[in-house]
């Protein structure tokens, strides 16, 4: 039981780091960004150029190693994110929501495809494993890796909760996310928040990449596809939009799929967690923490 | 003069259109007979293998060992006094609907046998496609009972079946004293087929015992789901029937969970990468496999030509892709055709044609008599012979 609610959390805080993307950036121009999963993806194979360029690590240092490059990769997949919008997005402001998401699933072609073609098709394992200490929690089997990456993903989450709350350009995101026009009339540049969001939530998608690449030693370039999705699925059942909801929603994802593969085995999983998603937005279409009329971000 | 000149316009548009027709039609009749009776120009093998996704390093090994034979085969002259053999390769990316497409365009090229098939589910829907263009297919690697369950007699596997791969497994389970299993595959037609028959042939004979039959979705990362199932039963052996990708990873979670039991797995998951993949975990692993080029005693030779002509170490399934050339080769000399009927009769008649597997046979459902399934195990991070064999 200890086990299962852990493991749930372990991959739940993936699923919250990326989902945290997909709701800031639906919360501020109402884009549902497909290509979100690819950069997480894109994160990952930053992270292994970089890791490979920097040649043998001795493993002692590996885990300093590992935050150096984990911040740089997450620079340039929010610079990537900012290129992405600027490229992709922002000359469609005004274009029918439709054609915004088709122009999203066409950047995510073009991510997969693109990087298939620069680092070849073949799944890479990652230069450095995060290999640690082992020990029982109440009855779990917890590892010092994954105690880490955790800790990483939660300090990041709490600097976003901050930095939305309490800082200008947050007050400005929300206000965005309120009434964009509104805000343009404030005096607040939207396009310079906006382009903000997209660096925030891919460099949040960016880092997620390297640490899954670090952990589970494999990345391809589909590996963005179905977390994409999941991430996705995490940001609705918490309420697409807010952010708390994104976090909570990647948590509660998690538990629902340890737990849905505990009752009903492995190849149910996908179909419980589904089946909840399904329920979820019969009952409650506005997620946990969504309201119908509310502040969102 | 204005008459005149509308005539030779009309005229010319005339000339123009005949031609053109012309032109259609004899592309039309030339397509459609390079494949059945043109009496000199190349003879062409179609091969529908994984050139891009997950796979495409199979496929690469597919493609070279196949060019080997073809240039081999070539330099000795070809066939049917003289035609030398071209061969066409299209990619499968171990996707149906792009294994379709490729079928269609290697059929439409005028092949007279097809020479490739990785993935069995990518293979299956191709089927069809070859019947009706009655172009025989020499799978090498494809292996699913259900590409020859529908008895087309068009079809012949050269790879062996998930059946005796399976009979292979349970061999080996019995005589190095496994007596509880976990079966875990991820879905596809090709994995399923093992795991499946596995548990049949297990029930069958009753001296193992099957403590969990499970699926995991392929493409994720996080197996967290499966690795618990696994320890909470705690099998002395965990056969996985996937590909190497999601093998890499259950064996790697599989260890950091603490696992202490063995781990085997299907051909699907032999590859280099395996290894890598999984880490500290990967030492030990079992696997049920047809001979690599690197098992086969005697094979020094082999591997030093394919290295000279493509500058790379061959494998996994570069024999048998050498094989399904050679084979379709022999067959189109012994039918002295290349129509597709008599090719069919030929490769039914082969009897004790050498192939790396050993010596050629086809069963009356078009397998091979014996699978040559070995079992390799991973020491220092390669696949080698395993000391002790079923």
């Amino acid at each position: 039981m200890t086990q299962l609610i852990w493991d749930g959390l372990f991959v739940g805080s993936f699923y919250a780091l990326i989902a945290l993307g997909y709701s800031m950036v639906y919360g501020i121009i109402k884009l549902l960004n497909f290509a979100h999963g690819d950069i997480y993806m894109l994160g990952a194979f930053i992270g292994f150029a970089l890791l490979t360029s920097m040649g043998g690590i001795p493993a002692s240092l590996s885990l300093g190693a590992l935050l150096i490059v984990l911040l740089v990769s997450m620079l340039i997949t929010g610079g990537a994110g900012v290129l992405i919008e600027r490229l992709a997005y922002r000359p469609l402001r005004g274009a029918p929501r439709l054609a915004v998401l088709i122009s999203a699933v066409g950047v995510s072609f073009s991510l997969e495809y693109g990087i298939a073609a620069i680092a070849g098709p073949n799944p890479r394992a990652y230069p450095i494993r995060l290999e640690g200490g082992v020990f029982e929690v109440l009855g779990a089997r917890a590892s010092l890796p994954q105690i880490v990456l955790m800790l990483i993903a939660a300090g990041l989450m709490v600097a976003l909760n901050f930095y939305i709350q309490k800082t200008s350009t947050g007050r400005a995101m929300r206000s965005i996310a309120l009434d964009s026009n509104a805000s343009l009339l404030m005096g607040i540049n939207v396009n310079a928040v906006i382009t903000r969001t997209f660096f925030i939530g891919s460099a949040l998608a960016g880092a997620a990449g390297v640490m899954a690449g670090a952990y589970y030693g494999k990345i391809d370039f589909l590996m963005g596809f179905i977390i994409g999705l999941k991430a996705f699925t995490a940001a609705v059942i918490g309420g697409i939009g807010n952010i708390k909801g994104a976090m909570l929603g990647g948590l509660v994802l998690g538990f629902v799929e340890a737990f849905g593969s505990q009752w009903f085995g492995g190849q149910w999983r996908d179909v419980f967690s589904f089946a909840v998603l399904i329920l979820f937005l019969t009952l409650r279409p506005t997620g946990i923490l969504g309201e119908r009329v509310t502040e969102r971000m | 003069m204005k008459t005149g000149t509308r005539k030779t316009v009309l005229l010319v548009i005339g000339a123009a259109m005949v031609l053109t027709t012309a032109g259609c039609g004899g592309g039309l009749l030339s397509s459609g007979a390079s494949g059945a009776a043109t009496p000199s120009g190349p003879v062409k093998l179609g091969m529908v293998v994984p050139i891009s996704g997950s796979s495409a390093p199979t496929g690469a090994y597919m493609k070279n060992g196949a060019q080997l034979a073809v240039d081999e085969i070539n330099k000795a002259g070809g066939v049917l006094k003289g035609r030398k053999l071209e061969l066409m390769v299209e990619d499968e990316a171990c996707d149906a609907q792009q294994a379709v497409a490729s079928a269609n365009k290697v059929v439409s090229a005028g092949v007279v046998v097809s020479v490739g098939g990785y993935c069995s589910g990518a293979t299956l829907p191709t089927l069809p496609i070859f019947q009706k263009a009655n172009i025989p297919m020499i799978i090498p690697a494809a292996n699913s009972q259900d590409l020859v369950k529908q008895g087309l007699a068009n079809v012949f596997l050269i790879n062996g079946t998930g059946k005796q791969q399976s009979t292979t497994a349970l061999a080996f389970m019995k005589k190095s004293g496994f007596t509880t299993v976990a079966l875990v595959d991820d879905n596809t037609s090709y994995s399923k087929d093992i795991t499946t028959e596995t548990q049949a042939q297990i029930v069958a004979d009753g001296s193992v015992k099957v403590l969990l039959n499970t699926s995991v979705t392929a493409g994720e990362s996080d197996y967290s789901a499966v690795v618990r199932a696994i320890m909470a039963k705690n099998p002395a052996l965990v056969y996985w029937t996937g590909y190497y990708q999601e093998g890499g990873l259950i064996i790697n979670q599989l260890k950091k969970a603490g696992f202490t039991g063995k781990v085997m797995v299907a051909d699907g998951s032999v590859d280099p990468s395996l290894p890598k993949i999984a880490g500290a975990g990967a030492e030990g692993v079992f696997a049920t496999m047809t001979q690599t080029p690197d098992t086969i005693k005697g094979a020094e030779r082999w591997i030093a030509n394919y290295k000279a002509a493509f500058n790379a170490d061959p494998g996994p399934y570069s024999t048998q892709s050498y094989d399904a050339v050679r084979l379709a080769a022999k067959a189109i000399e012994d039918a002295g055709s290349t129509k597709g009927a008599d090719i069919i009769k030929a490769l039914e008649a082969i009897d004790g044609f050498s192939m790396f597997s050993g010596p050629l046979k086809f069963t009356p459902e078009h397998t091979l008599s014996s699978g040559g399934f070995v079992i390799l195990v991973i020491k220092d991070g390669k696949f080698i012979l395993n000391a002790l064999q079923p």
